[in-house]
């Protein structure tokens, strides 16, 4: 026998769930497969999730969503072997309602939206895979398998959300051009801290947190790190090129066991107790990297859809996947209001991400990751920021202080950039940034 | 070996399970145990009683009743047994901590109203793993007992008897042909629970849960810790070294340094023999005889 929806989602992450959710709030019939034994327990994100696209879909959700902290204090930190400069922001507006983003637990996060989209009537099944997509006689997509025994769930559009590694859009043939420099690998140690310590080495007060992204800290690799703070533990991780670690040999835990001895990092996680290590890999190709966003009856969102935005000073992921999941669920419903003619989910769906943060940002921001990846960003520019900051407050009496352009330029010299590339760079990030 | 008497009468069998944690943290500096209900669910040995009740319904042509003393969390583990193929369910609305006496009178309660005469469960829980309550319910009902079962089918001589088997140490088993009334507790091994189809899982999901209230405990009170500590080996007593001795002999004697011991040895042989090699170092060094 088998099962028979309006829509089948498979994948109960963010996009997932919200796909599912909008669906069922539209009417829609629709089942929610989750492969774990419930949302969200695979737990690899580590990441701040900006909540304002929750905004339309569950208003006023900072009251219920489980939260950790909500990130108040925001610092881009520059690392070189022995030195640090930090852009350090911090708002207490941030810190109350509508808030701007929070440090969550994914097993709580995921489980909580899920739940939301179970209550309006999805029909969530967990522990259970899906195996492929089903086709009819002519060769249309009309569901899924699963590994269940009588598995077939028949829909007339299927939403993949089933991550970076997306079988399902894999199998309809919708990444053309996937490479391993359009992945990053994410690892993650959870760090035991007491709450009072978190709060005392970071700066905070009740349920404020921090988010420090860090660039310069991974050796020959290219990628960055991340600290973020939970209520009493701590997120330490890395995001690491993928061709960049193949090329060094060497091991992602021992790069971030080496940026936990940074004289400006030690201080932060002294004394904390590993609780938890994972890995993961994230779709930071950009924009240029993105799949065909679907095909037929099939519409892909969230990481499936390479929908993870890396542009440096901004790292965002769950808000594209949750974005990009309501536009899945909102293109369906309204192919299903209509009638539903084979080809209006996808064309819906491409007109609503087009038109909104989703594909606009990643459009907008496309030379960001190779921006962000190259050996100045990564290496050389840190190091001159950091050895200017240092010549700009060391005091060297009895010499005069010397004026910041000669320093400028000084610095520049030694670092070994090309004003060419330096400019160049500049017009790049003006673009991209501006 | 024949425990009970009687042929099966009533065509329901009972299955008995726990809902626990099934990844629980355990501080290591504290001993504090932290349990999470997300990863609960029932045991494996609570898994084999009920596929193999499910074969044993399926051959007979019996319902299978699933019954659980728990909170209401108990309900999703509850719910996937109806799924595999459990004909009913019921929760018997009570909490982890009850006394092993009071959850085996629940359960008895339960079953005698249900008409239940043949009774399988997992062999002990993983959260407080006395295994007293299939003994305890044996003992309510005034069924026979089978405990700590590794297999479990059809004897084929009698038309609803079985013929079981337990495990004895020395790596020994006892063969068992049972007829109900009887309560049956086996080990995780025994069977692995099969994967319910999606049509079943997806109607489980709105299957009637019957919830009754636990019966007023009578028992002992659940013997409860008065002090958590983190897991230390127990110390090994050794007899002092004589005070005759020097005090490098004397530390020598302590340590075991130098003492005269058998060598590690490095063997490569095939299976069989290697095999017949390790049987006859345990017999040499007195696990085996």
């Amino acid at each position: 026998m088998t099962e028979r929806f309006d829509a089948v989602v498979v994948g109960a992450g963010p996009a997932g769930s919200a796909a599912a959710l909008v669906l069922a709030q539209g009417g829609a019939s629709v089942c929610l497969l989750e492969r774990g034994p419930f949302p969200g327990s695979k737990n690899m994100y580590g990441g701040v999730i900006y909540g304002r696209i929750l905004d339309g879909l569950i208003p006023q959700w900072w009251d219920e969503a489980p939260v950790q902290r909500w990130v108040t204090r925001r610092c881009t930190t520059m690392l070189t072997a022995g030195q640090a400069l930090t852009i350090d922001y911090r708002t207490s507006a941030w810190g109350s309602p509508p808030y701007n983003g929070a440090t969550a637990f994914r097993p709580d996060f995921d489980a909580w939206l899920a739940g939301k989209a179970e209550a309006a009537g999805a029909v969530l099944v967990c522990s259970t895979t899906a195996t492929g997509l089903l086709r009819n006689e002519a060769g249309a997509i009309v569901g899924v398998r699963t590994d269940r025994p009588d598995g077939d769930i028949e829909a007339r559009t299927v939403i993949a959300c089933d991550g970076v590694n997306s079988f399902l859009a894999k199998e309809a043939g919708l990444y053309h051009h996937a490479e391993a420099d359009h992945f990053t690998l994410g690892v993650k140690e959870v760090l035991a801290l007491p709450r009072r310590d978190i709060e005392e080495r970071f700066g905070l007060r009740g349920l404020e947190g921090a988010d420090f992204e860090i660039v310069g800290c991974t050796g020959d690799v290219p990628g960055g790190g991340f600290i973020y703070t939970n209520l009493d533990s701590i997120a330490v991780g890395l995001v690491l090129s993928l061709p960049g670690l193949a090329a060094s040999k060497r091991r992602p835990e021992d790069i971030l066991a080496e940026m936990k001895t940074h004289p400006a990092i030690a201080p932060l996680v002294e004394g904390a107790e590993l609780k938890e290590y994972s890995a993961h890999l994230i779709p930071e190709g950009g924009y240029d990297m993105m799949p065909e966003l679907g095909q037929d009856n099939l519409l892909i969102a969230g990481d499936a859809a390479a929908m993870c935005l890396a542009a440096g000073i901004w790292l965002e992921g769950v808000n594209f996947a949750i974005g990009s999941g309501a536009a899945a669920g909102e293109a369906v419903v309204e192919a299903l209001t209509r009638g539903g003619v084979v080809a209006q989910p996808l064309e819906g769906y491409r007109r609503r991400l087009e038109n909104s943060f989703v594909l606009a940002d990643h459009k907008k921001l496309r030379r960001a990751p190779g921006l962000v990846l190259s050996d100045r960003v990564q290496s050389r520019y840190p190091q001159l920021a950091c050895n200017l900051a240092e010549r700009m407050f060391t005091v060297d009496n009895p010499s005069p202080k010397k004026g910041m352009v000669a320093l400028g330029r000084q610095e520049i010299k030694r670092s070994g950039v090309r004003l060419r590339d330096l400019a160049r760079d500049a017009w790049t990030g003006l673009r991209t940034f501006g | 070996m024949t425990a009970g008497g009687a042929r099966l009468g009533a065509a329901r069998l009972g299955v008995a399970m726990k809902w626990v944690d099934l990844r629980p943290e355990i501080d290591s500096l504290t001993g504090a145990v932290h349990t999470d209900a997300r990863f609960s669910g029932a045991s494996g040995a609570d898994q084999a009683a009920l596929e193999l009740a499910l074969q044993l319904g399926g051959t007979w042509g019996a319902d299978v009743v699933v019954v659980s003393v728990g909170p209401a969390g108990s309900e999703t583990m509850l719910r996937e047994a109806l799924a595999a193929g459990a004909t009913q369910a019921l929760r018997v609305d009570g909490d982890t901590a009850m006394a092993s006496q009071d959850v085996a009178r629940a359960l008895a309660e339960t079953f005698k109203g249900l008409g239940v005469d043949l009774v399988l469960c997992g062999d002990w829980s993983l959260d407080r793993g006395s295994g007293s309550v299939p003994a305890f319910l044996a003992g309510a009902m005034g069924f026979a007992q089978a405990l700590g079962l590794v297999s479990i089918a059809p004897d084929g001589r009698s038309p609803c008897g079985l013929s079981a088997q337990r495990r004895l140490d020395g790596g020994r088993r006892e063969r068992l042909r049972i007829q109900a009334p009887a309560i049956l507790s086996v080990e995780s091994g025994a069977a692995r629970l099969r994967r319910a189809a999606l049509t079943r899982v997806i109607e489980a999901r709105k299957a009637t849960v019957e919830v009754r209230p636990a019966p007023t405990p009578v028992g002992a009170p659940h013997l409860a810790p008065t002090r958590v500590g983190p897991y230390r080996p127990r110390a090994r007593t050794l007899p002092p070294p004589s005070l005759t001795l020097s005090p490098r002999e004397r530390v020598l004697a302590l340590t075991g340094a130098l003492v005269e011991r058998t060598p590690p040895q490095t063997l490569v042989l095939e299976a069989p023999e290697a095999a017949e090699r390790i049987l006859d170092q345990l017999r040499t060094w007195g696990y085996l005889t």
